[in-house]
């Protein structure tokens, strides 16, 4: 899933891009897989959990850097962060509500997938673009 | 139908392709049609509301349908599951989101229904005597139509 033209050439930001495809990419292997559902579901909730509070942990130390450099479309930024986050609590609620189905969870998925992709392959490069018309050490990429 | 509502689904789609697929998708026909018809096998149809009313449809061979997903995912499928078609339709979600962002800027605001999905069944939508697009695109994993029906309110 994770594709190295998606880097934007700041280390600590790819690091923590690769583990969240790697995690996105874990999730969709096991609600993919063809083994009985109910047997996947305890690791289905457990991989849901980790990588909604590693979202969390990414989106705060992404923004965190990006006022240390003074991105100056930091707002238009957390403002995608907050629909990216309010995208996923509405499938949590929805599965707290209504229980975890396979095809909500499917559905789910493939919108995750998709988000994520056009987030780090889009607005995240504009980040990297920025350090480097700065003079700055994003790596050339 | 105006230029100007055409070229921005035009350009969100090569854009949205580039992105996530790395494929640029290029014009290899244009017609003038009387229905929105579900040529290939997998559509996505998104409805449109506001200044502009309408809709626009992706239509993909069935084959290429499953070559994106699998480019994105980086997994094999053969079946167009949940999953597959949840994130068809968000692709044509976030091109219809982006051609949107362009119209506004020429001052016409409108929204999206959210896509609906249809897999294998051949279906044409008729458009009451109006007339819509279809641009057929080719790319190295399949040609693809892009059918627009917009009307200014």
């Amino acid at each position: 899933m994770w594709k190295d033209n998606y880097k934007i050439g700041v280390d600590l930001i790819d690091e923590q891009h690769k583990e969240l495809f790697r995690r996105v990419w874990e999730f969709t292997r096991i609600i993919r897989s063809s083994e009985n559902w109910e047997n996947r579901i305890e690791q289905v909730k457990k991989t849901m959990d980790f990588m909604k509070d590693y979202v969390i942990i990414h989106f705060n130390d992404e923004e965190a850097y990006q006022e240390e450099i003074n991105y100056p479309d930091i707002e238009l930024h957390k403002q995608a962060h907050a629909k990216f986050r309010e995208g996923i609590n509405q499938y949590v609620e929805l599965f707290e509500n209504e229980g975890f189905t396979e095809e909500k969870i499917q559905e789910f998925g493939g919108k995750l997938m998709t988000w994520l992709i056009v987030h780090v392959g889009k607005m995240d490069q504009q980040i990297g673009e920025y350090v480097r018309s700065q003079g700055g050490q994003a790596n050339e990429s | 139908m105006k230029v100007e509502y055409i070229n921005p689904f035009y350009k969100a789609t090569k854009d949205i392709f580039k992105l996530m697929l790395d494929i640029d998708p290029q014009k290899k026909d244009l017609k003038v049609v009387e229905d929105m018809i579900q040529a290939k096998e997998t559509s996505v149809l998104l409805g449109i509301t506001g200044d502009l009313q309408g809709g626009i449809m992706f239509s993909f061979p069935m084959d290429m349908a499953l070559e994106m997903i699998k480019i994105m995912s980086g997994m094999d499928l053969n079946v167009i599951d949940s999953f597959a078609s949840s994130a068809l339709g968000e692709i044509g979600n976030i091109i219809g989101g982006n051609a949107l962002t362009e119209l506004s800027k020429n001052n016409y605001i409108c929204n999206i229904i959210p896509p609906q999905i249809f897999v294998g069944e051949h279906r044409s939508l008729s458009l009451a005597n109006e007339k819509a697009l279809l641009l057929t695109l080719t790319t190295p994993i399949g040609d693809f139509d892009l059918s627009i029906f917009l009307k200014a309110e």
